[in-house]
């Protein structure tokens, strides 16, 4: 997938003006938020049950390396064959071999943002093999050629006039419908024939099981489920931060994924992989393949701050909750992770350099902290990052600040460890902040200002600061003239 | 008479003073002596946000140099009370000694409402206002303090106001300091937003207990509502006025 | 050799960076389900499905079910449907009662490969009906174990499915219903699913509607 993380300027500006997108996030995050909460309520203790989900997913990145061991291990014991991958790179040539061993000339593909990331779509349709996205979603999406607009429902905005046209062009949709549910139809009966005679199927893995060596997807449509059951070989790709230590840990995750994500107490089907078919099955893969992938996550992993990332579980209710999100939508975020959760992880996969607005675009209100079930500090994470690209880390592709700010700070650091100075330098900023004044306010200034006085003003500054007035009190009160403010 | 320290945040010293006033009205009213040291600059909280934390630790230590031996600390602010309960032991890591001290100084800060209600047990402070009024739930008071029911209290304890809800209360105004003006096209949206929540809530006054939130929903107001008013909870409960002798 | 290097330079990776201490987990109040009684679980079994506009029915016995069946599949206009041959049809001898309705009952052991019964499933079923192995009360959630009894394309290619079920195989939450899959089964069931209601979407402008790529509608048929 094309990263575009360095036009986010440009973009949020496109899409404040894109009437369909705001119209949208007016109505479609408060409405997920209050399933959420309703979907939560059937918890006893909620805050509890988030804080049981963070605790299993810290202990998944404390104990990575033997859980991925112990997980392979009971995989291969049921038959399964496991593979590794160091990059996209080398997971994309693995299963474009996987395919072309097979003679498979399509794939269908279950929703996998690690997919995404990887570019896999683009390799195998360069190679001679066609991947058919099935998440209606992403159908549509990977037809519109359009980056996702959320993590869950990516093509959620697109308006039924477009996907009616893509459609009749694309779907063999006969008659025009602007009736989503027709059109969800209409795209059944289009991609049924191809989950019918589908020879390979490829999917994400939202958890992998150590204890048993098991994968388990989470869905709605049942796209999963026929990628899954109807060819002969499957291929199912994992990130390598989806392991979870035991069953019950899994299904408390899942309770939480559910609730958090659409406020289903449970998606629609909920599939758990041990191995492939046995012989005497009908249906089922012959072979199944786990491709644990690493591309940047074993450098996240080293440092002990950034680790926490790992434990994100893709829910996106801190995407339903983030009051950025719900003004410029998820094309901005200009990659496969948008949102808040995409703010922590694309400046960890692509580079402090490469992201720079993205870990800034944040009044840190801390909202998807608060719904966060993983118990990830994403504010936290923000500033962190702020302080690794100030140092011009090289780990984190820090790239260092303008000499402006640098040389303002240290100005700043010098005043404010020194009252007298910092008084006297607010005496002499005070004539060239006020310098366009009028009936005690200020709506417009010089400088670096412009963003502010665009659309607000600000009162002067005082004549007399809190600290003059104080003087003035405590004289008063010297000279005997009483208390008074 | 007990005294409380005051920490007056960089927005009440300089655009904001009558905040700063109009906490020790209140406390004095309510037999507290507020004890001002001079000393105080800035809690550090720029830095912190701008990334440049050798900076935020020597703000820090300043701060904790000035403040470290009052018994409590109360400021009419909640992101800069957030800042050194929060963010100074972090600042610390690797240094044990002012890590000791900051964890020490946490628990003694506190944001004016909380202060009011949670320390001194008073939701009648004596103030009178006859309308209807609503409350903006600040980010850094609400979600990182936990606030939320103190300022309710105190405000449906003033005399003839009427507290109304305002749609989104919990969604943040779009201030969040230096993203007010480095992104200002989203920052725009969303005070849009709680001006437009606020206007329909019926409201005459809008109340908050966090400067920069005034500064941004204030601002906005005076552009483009001019009669609409956004007010620091320390000014609707004391109304500039002069203190007795 | 490529394949090894990836895996041993990954695992090497993760293995010498730093390590963190381990919290005890925190604590986690029980879900209410488990203090309920079967007729409790029932209901509110029942109250789940229903929500996600699934249909339930309550009958006493095999033969209560099979007239049900009866009842469903004229009201569906059923002349040919697939059917599972797990321990609870079993009981039930559906081709018989297939012959006795004026319904073509397939199973998957009719066909000779899984190319032919993939064909039939897709084309020529207008329901799949299975047992299942459980049922949890917690979400009004199915459990189906598949095997060679259990095909996994009945129970999802055709756009209904009808699964009988009987009410002791009726658990509070998930745990009970995987204890009892991954605790004992060895080896572990290829697949194991959940199925909760019929597929759905929200994905065309958040409108959600039923009948994605599998079921659009889901009758469960309670025995007991």
């Amino acid at each position: 997938m094309e990263i575009q993380t360095e036009q986010f300027t440009a973009a949020v500006k496109r899409e404040l003006q894109n009437a369909r997108s705001r119209a949208f996030l007016k109505v479609m995050p408060p409405v997920l938020n209050m399933k959420r909460d309703i979907g939560l309520s059937t918890f006893p203790n909620i805050d509890a049950a988030q804080a049981y989900g963070a605790a299993i997913r810290q202990e998944a990145m404390a104990r990575l390396p033997e859980l991925l061991e112990e997980f392979e291990k009971n995989a291969l014991a049921n038959g399964a064959k496991v593979f590794w991958a160091r990059d996209a790179k080398e997971a994309n040539e693995t299963i474009l071999q996987l395919a072309k061993e097979r003679g498979v000339k399509y794939v269908t593909k279950g929703k996998s943002m690690v997919t995404e990331e990887m570019g896999l779509n683009e390799i195998l349709s360069k190679n001679g093999v066609e991947p058919w996205e099935t998440d209606l979603g992403e159908f549509i999406a990977q037809q519109l050629h359009r980056p996702p607009f959320h993590i869950v429902g990516p093509a959620i905005n697109v308006a039924v006039e477009e996907v009616r046209d893509l459609f009749m062009a694309k779907a063999n949709m006969k008659e025009p419908t602007l009736d989503p549910v027709q059109l969800g139809y209409a795209a059944r009966l289009f991609l049924r024939d191809k989950f019918h005679h589908v020879q390979m199927g490829i999917t994400g893995v939202n958890m992998a099981v150590a204890e048993t060596g098991t994968i388990i997807n989470v869905e709605n449509e049942g796209n999963i489920r026929l990628t899954k059951s109807s060819p002969k070989t499957q291929v199912s790709v994992m990130s390598l931060e989806k392991v979870v230590p035991t069953m019950k840990d899994a299904l408390h995750m899942i309770r939480l994924l559910s609730r958090n994500c659409t406020g289903q107490k449970l998606t629609a089907y909920v599939s758990m992989d041990s191995g492939p078919k046995k012989k005497d099955e009908i249906d089922g893969p012959e072979e199944l393949f786990i491709l644990i992938i690493d591309n940047g996550r074993t450098k996240i992993y080293q440092d002990l701050k950034a680790r926490d990332a790992l434990r994100c579980i893709r829910c996106a209710a801190c995407l339903n909750i983030c009051p950025v999100y719900g003004q410029i939508g998820g094309y901005a975020y200009g990659w496969a992770y948008s949102g808040p959760m995409g703010q922590v992880l694309n400046p960890l996969l692509l580079g402090l350099d490469r992201t720079q607005d993205l870990y800034r675009a944040t009044t840190l209100c801390g909202a998807c902290k608060s719904v966060c079930p993983v118990g990830i500090d994403h504010p936290s994470m923000f500033l962190y990052y702020r302080s690794k690209d100030v140092l011009g880390d090289p780990y984190w592709k820090g790239k260092k600040r303008p000499s402006s700010e640098k040389r303002f700070f240290k100005a700043w650091i010098s005043a404010v460890t020194r009252a007298w100075l910092w008084n006297l330098g607010i005496r002499m900023v005070r004539p060239l902040i006020n310098k366009d004044v009028h009936d005690g306010v200020i709506s417009k200034m010089k400088g670096p200002f412009q963003g502010w006085f665009r659309t607000r003003d600000l009162p002067a500054m005082a004549a007399k600061t809190f600290h003059d007035r104080w003087k003035e009190i405590k004289s008063r009160e010297a000279q005997g003239e009483g208390y008074r403010v | 008479m007990k005294n409380v320290s005051l920490f007056i945040p960089c927005t009440v010293n300089l655009f904001l003073p009558h905040i700063g006033e109009a906490t020790v009205i209140l406390l004095r009213r309510l037999g507290i002596n507020p004890v001002y040291h001079e000393e105080q600059t800035c809690c550090g909280q720029p830095a912190i946000n701008a990334g440049y934390q050798k900076e935020a630790q020597k703000a820090a230590k300043h701060f904790i140099k000035v403040f470290g031996d009052d018994e409590q600390v109360v400021s009419p602010s909640g992101s800069c009370v957030c800042t050194v309960k929060y963010h100074y032991p972090e600042l610390f890591e690797n240094e044990p000694e002012w890590r000791r001290r900051a964890e020490e100084l946490a628990p003694r800060m506190f944001e004016l409402s909380q202060y009011l209600v949670d320390v001194l047990n008073v939701e009648d402070v004596g103030a009178s206002f006859a309308g209807k009024v609503t409350y903006h739930e600040s980010c850094h008071i609400l979600r990182g303090l936990g606030v939320s029911e103190q300022p309710k209290k105190l405000i449906k304890a003033v005399q003839g106001t009427q507290l109304v809800p305002l749609n989104a209360a919990e969604s943040c105004c779009g201030f969040g300091g230096e993203f007010a003006n480095n992104f200002p096209d989203i920052s725009e949206s969303m005070v849009k937003d709680k001006v437009e929540n606020y206007l329909s809530s019926g409201a005459d006054l809008l109340l908050l207990c966090e400067p920069g939130c005034l500064l941004n929903i204030g601002g906005f107001l005076s552009r483009n509502h001019p009669g609409k008013k956004a007010m620091h909870l320390a000014n609707f409960l004391a109304p500039n006025g002069r203190e007795g002798q | 050799m490529q394949q090894h290097s990836a895996r041993e330079e990954i695992l090497q990776k993760l293995k010498t960076a730093p390590k963190q201490s381990l919290s005890p987990r925190p604590d986690l109040p029980p879900l209410s389900e488990l203090s309920m009684t079967q007729e409790e679980m029932i209901h509110r079994f029942t109250e789940r499905l229903v929500e996600e506009t699934g249909v339930v029915y309550r009958v006493q016995n095999n033969q209560g079910a099979l007239e049900k069946l009866a009842e469903i599949a004229r009201a569906e206009g059923l002349k040919k449907v697939m059917v599972s041959t797990d321990d609870v049809l079993a009981t039930l001898d559906l081709p018989a009662w297939g012959k006795r309705n004026d319904v073509t009952v397939m199973t998957p052991h009719d066909f000779p490969n899984r190319d032919s019964f993939r064909d039939a499933v897709f084309n020529e079923a207008q329901a799949g009906i299975t047992g299942a192995d459980f049922a949890v009360a917690e979400s009004g959630t199915l459990g189906l174990i598949h095997n060679k009894d259990q095909a996994r394309l009945v129970s999802l290619a055709p756009i209904l499915h009808i699964a009988i079920v009987p009410v002791e195989r009726m658990n509070p939450i998930y745990e009970r219903v995987v204890d009892q899959v991954f605790g004992n089964l060895k080896p572990l069931p290829s697949q194991f699913l959940f199925i909760t209601g019929p597929s759905m979407t929200g994905d065309i402008q958040g409108v959600l509607f039923k009948g994605m790529h599998g079921p659009r509608k889901v009758i469960v048929i309670l025995v007991g």
